[in-house]
């Protein structure tokens, strides 16, 4: 800023050059310094470090296996984690924003069972057939590998926890004082089940599960929809959710309110929701992921005991039809601008390893992909949920319709389903205008 | 204005001299440059390029081919975009308005020295420190199936029998009322600084004259007030047309707002960028409408004539 | 700023009229507060409390553990840290830019003063939303997309015509002739500013920087646009998101809450008289 020769009412110049050198100093040491910080948010592993990019390590298990990794590798390529947001969405947008700028800063990425096949497309994540051959896949449970799955290769390993199934839980000290023999098998079961026990018990809710309009309230819709018959995509990727199956299913879905079974209130309510609720012995029946059972019997979490609490699948609409249950958990794969590929490798076959996988499975409480594990005695006492729902684990995992576009057919799904739960539209509305919506957005899929 | 008026009796020619070759005037203008540049480069130009990708097919990740009005046409049609511009049109005109009214009930009310008057403008300020998602998240847990206790005494009185946080309905008079809770206090102030000008002598007069109370009010208060009003009504009419924070929070998305609808298309789904963009320049258009309404047709003065 | 005398027009309301004055008052009170002291309330019961059906007035079961979570929650320190830097810079970029745009626009004679000033109020009427897309696309083409730079930046510019709007109203409240005042007693220009202007324009300038922290302390929508993650989040983005994988808090989303407001509402209260008079100085007076 250049001294001004006195003038008239030129004191403005002279008393800013003044004043705004402070503040310009100021603001610039400060801006400076904060846009050199905030830039360099994260560091850039590039051929140094293998980063592992993951939501929040909130029991230390993640930190646990890569310390032990590193030590394995002393000398070698070491690795870390990068923390991710908690909030799936939030991390799903974070990847999008990394992949579009090419950046090869993450090579290990633990991804959602939904994002292998809306990443491969795009060829965003690498194709790991060679390393990861058929006979090592076998050792997976079958629904684990088939979401990591799309066209010929596969583009993910399932870690843990995975598969995350949706069970039915229920209050066995309670079915027994109202002298039912056993748990429900079919919906309706459940429905006059839930209706009776709560009654009787004096319990505020009969049934409960997440119905809100999310991705959760998508996944707890499609097991009606699988359990009567219907689907929304078939083998070759075409629309068949209008069909008198998929809408019995939601008539199905839309009834469990309807009969008093369930509150009103489940068509806004998530996994907090509905958790605080059984937890808080208000209801006879959840519909909810594994990681449930493992808060019973904590005295901070729950009065509730495992004794307490029984664990079947997923009714079906007929006796003796099979039982579905979303497919939910996480896996590894490999970002394909990685500069590190054979280390990142080394990486993803120690943490999906059968001993990494008991390790985070006793300490984390989710399920293992490797069938071995189940088998580890170890491993079952630490998580009794393995052994409890094994059948359901290795058998009715069923993944969601995910293709390229799979966002913003989620974002359809979710809130016809949940309109379909409120009320606000019939059964067969809600799956014409889905069939409508989805067949748009599969279209611009190549 | 004076200012343009003084300088046309100079030649024509000669105001460009005037204007650059005066090293005080040069000055001023070096001092205003900063924040006219940062405006123009992060505002305007945007606004211009979000123009130009509304005609295209872009996407987030690449610029696409010029398409037209396609964009327009597909988000007129799209429902979620008109339940957006009729939540956005009731929530403005029904909050606006109650913010006004009680606004300046309050304002009149307090518009005299009592006891516990600085407490009440203490009271008055607190919910307008809050930021609008704080805020947003309060209610929220209040009006919550299970832990609000405003749902509680909702049903437990038989007002409402539904969750609040599962009706759209609901949903929208919940942040109404939100709406009026945070931002009442800020229009009571802008009236009341508005009312403090007004000499007492001019209702004494009035007084004198025979003029009752309703008369006076409305034929001194409010004339006399006409300019803080329409102040306070554009800046709140245009705050409420653009809510976002209030609906995305306190809803978790399940209300649409017309910004609502935009900020889903462009950041969270992936095939609805166009339409997006498409409603971006329609609230810039929009707002630019309403705010020239209140400009020329109600007669609001900005408040650069002043020399 | 208008004086606290009465203006008491309407005279001779009767007992029956000022209780009720003063019940509508008390009611006035309890509406604007009783959120907060709710929320408060929440954030000091445990768990079980929380939920209780129905649910209790006065906390039967005080507990500090939600509080002690989140100050233990690298997550919420984080976001605390990213909450007052972005403010804070915003403030003092502001106030930079903006008080040489006021001060020229107050006291200094130039042609294009009104289209300078409506071009200003019309980023106050901008919908903000309507530029989200292109300065998302922009600030990934320059890599700033995740840092503090895009929303300081951004919120700079929305920002601005508050600061100028208000340090315009305090310059004009100046003596006209002060400057030059100053300098006839024998005062060099330096010290006639340090010594005359900057004692008079600081209370201005104080609360307008208050009002511009505020401000930017609650922006959303573009720190939500183009901060993604906790490294950068300010509060306003963590709180609402106060989530692990599974579920939502909500004793440690109301902890935060009343950690976030409770400075702001101090601040606000302390200052309230000048708060008052800048934001209304603008009004009145334009």
């Amino acid at each position: 800023m250049t001294e001004r020769n006195e003038g008239s009412g030129v004191f403005a110049g002279r008393k800013l050059n003044r004043r705004d050198f402070l503040k310009m100093g100021s603001a610039g040491l400060a801006g400076a310094a904060l846009l050199g910080a905030a830039g360099c948010g994260g560091g850039s592993g590039g051929s140094g470090e293998i980063i592992f990019s993951y939501g929040p390590d909130t029991d230390g298990s993640i930190a646990k296996l890569i310390d032990k990794f590193n030590k394995q590798n002393k000398g070698g390529i070491q690795a870390t984690h990068r923390q991710m947001p908690a909030d799936t969405g939030q991390y799903y947008d974070k990847l999008r924003t990394e992949f579009q700028a090419a950046s090869g800063d993450i090579s290990v990425i633990g991804v959602d069972v939904i994002w292998p096949k809306q990443f491969a497309p795009q060829n965003w994540i690498i194709d790991l057939s060679d390393r990861f051959p058929a006979s090592e896949q076998k050792k997976f449970i079958p629904s684990t590998i088939e979401v990591a799955s799309y066209e010929d290769g596969v583009y993910a390993v399932p870690w843990v926890s995975c598969p995350d199934v949706g069970l039915l839980y229920y209050r066995k000290d309670l079915l027994e004082e109202s002298g039912i023999s056993g748990p429900p098998e079919t919906w309706d079961e459940l429905k006059e089940m839930a209706l009776q026990v709560s009654e009787e018990a004096g319990i505020q809710n009969g049934f409960i599960f997440q119905g809100s309009n999310y991705e959760g309230g998508v996944c707890n819709a499609l097991e009606y929809i699988w359990t009567h018959g219907g689907d929304v995509l078939d083998e070759n990727n075409k629309v068949v959710i209008d069909s008198p199956e998929a809408a019995a299913g939601l008539a199905t879905y839309a009834s469990m309110v309807s009969s008093g079974a369930a509150p009103e209130a489940v068509a806004n309510w998530t996994e907090t929701e509905s958790s605080a609720n059984f937890y808080n012995e208000d209801s006879v029946f959840i519909r909810y992921w594994p990681s449930l059972y493992g808060g019973l019997g904590d005295p901070e979490t729950t009065k509730l005991k495992p004794e307490q609490v029984g664990i079947v699948p997923i009714p079906t609409d007929k006796p003796g039809n099979p039982s579905y249950s979303t497919l939910g958990g996480w896996q590894m794969s490999i970002n394909v601008n990685t500069e590190i590929e054979d280390d990142a490798w080394k990486f993803i076959q120690f943490m999906t390893s059968e001993q990494s996988q008991k390790t985070r499975t006793i300490i984390n409480g989710g399920d293992p992909s490797r069938e071995a594990v189940y088998d580890d005695p170890e491993a079952q006492k630490a998580t009794p949920v393995i052994k409890l729902a094994d059948t359901v684990l290795f058998d009715n995992g069923k993944s969601r319709p995910v293709t390229e576009y799979y966002g913003d057919m989620s974002l359809e799904m979710a809130e016809q389903f949940n309109s379909v739960l409120k009320g606000d539209v019939s059964p067969e509305e809600a799956v014409k205008a889905l069939q409508e919506s989805l067949s748009q957005i599969m279209e611009e899929t190549q | 204005m004076s200012v343009a008026s003084a300088s046309t009796e100079k030649k024509r020619r000669g105001w460009f001299k005037e204007e650059f070759g005066d090293p005080e005037r040069r000055t001023a203008y070096y001092m205003v440059l900063p924040s006219l540049l940062i405006i123009v480069i992060i505002a305007f130009f945007p606004i211009l390029y979000g123009i130009v990708l509304s005609l295209t097919d872009s996407t987030i990740a690449g610029f696409g081919s010029f398409v037209g009005l396609e964009n327009y046409t597909e988000m007129f049609q799209d429902p979620d975009f008109l339940e957006g511009l009729s939540n956005t049109v009731i929530f403005t005109v029904v909050s606006v308005a109650l913010e006004f009214i009680i606004g300046l009930g309050i304002a009149l009310a307090i518009n005299r020295a009592f006891r516990g008057r600085g407490l009440v403008r203490a009271a008055v300020l607190v919910p307008w420190a809050f930021p609008t998602v704080i805020a947003a998240v309060m209610w929220r847990l209040m009006f919550q199936s299970q832990v609000g206790i405003i749902q509680y005494v909702a049903s437990a009185t038989d007002i409402i029998s539904d969750p609040i946080l599962s009706s759209r309905t609901l949903l929208l008079i919940a942040a109404i009322l939100v709406d009026v809770w945070k931002t009442t206090p800020f229009m009571a102030l802008l009236l009341l600084a508005g009312l403090q000008v007004i000499p007492g002598e001019v209702y004494e007069a009035a007084r004198v004259d025979g003029a009752n109370v309703t008369q006076r009010f409305f034929r001194i208060t409010l004339p006399l007030l006409k300019g803080a009003i329409l102040v306070a009504l554009l800046f709140r009419t245009l705050d409420a047309y653009r809510v976002y924070d209030l609906f995305w929070v306190m809803s978790n998305r399940e209300l649409q707002s017309l910004s609502t609808y935009v900020y889903e298309g462009v950041r969270i789904s992936q095939l609805q960028f166009g339409p997006g963009n498409a409603a971006s320049v329609f609230i810039f258009v929009t707002a630019f409408l309403i705010a020239l309404f209140f400009i020329r047709v109600l007669g609001m003065r900005t408040s650069a004539e002043e020399e | 700023m208008a004086s606290a005398t009465t203006t008491g027009r309407t005279s001779g309301r009767g007992t029956l009229g000022t209780v009720l004055f003063y019940v509508f008052l008390v009611i006035f009170v309890l509406v604007s507060v009783f959120p907060l002291l709710w929320i408060f309330k929440m954030s000091i019961v445990s768990k079980t409390e929380l939920f209780a059906s129905p649910p209790t007035i006065l906390p039967h079961t005080p507990t500090s553990a939600e509080y002690a979570q989140i100050f233990s929650d690298p997550a919420f320190q984080q976001a605390l840290v990213n909450s007052t830097i972005i403010s804070a810079v915003t403030t003092v970029i502001c106030l930079f830019f903006g008080s040489l745009t006021a001060y020229a626009i107050a006291r200094m004679r130039f042609r294009f003063k009104s289209p300078i000033m409506t071009l200003i109020l019309a980023i106050s009427f901008f919908p903000a939303v309507a530029i989200i897309a292109p300065l998302f696309i922009q600030y990934s083409q320059v890599g700033l997309i995740n840092t503090y730079a895009s929303v300081i930046i951004t919120d700079t510019v929305f920002a601005l015509p508050l600061t100028i709007w208000l340090l315009v109203a305090f310059f004009r409240e100046l003596p006209v002739d002060l400057e030059d005042a100053a300098k006839v007693d024998g005062a060099t220009t330096i010290q006639a500013f340090r010594k005359v202007i900057v004692p008079l324009a600081a209370p201005g300038v104080f609360t307008t920087a208050i009002l511009t922290f505020i401000f930017a302390w609650n922006e959303f929508l573009f720190a939500n646009t183009f901060l993604l993650d906790q490294a950068t989040q300010p509060v306003t983005v963590a709180i609402p998101n106060f989530a692990t994988v599974y579920t939502v808090d909500y004793g440690a989303q109301a902890a935060a809450a009343v950690v976030v407001t409770v400075p702001l509402v101090i601040l606000v209260l302390i200052f309230q008289r000048r708060i008052v008079s800048g934001l209304t100085a603008g009004a009145v007076k334009g």
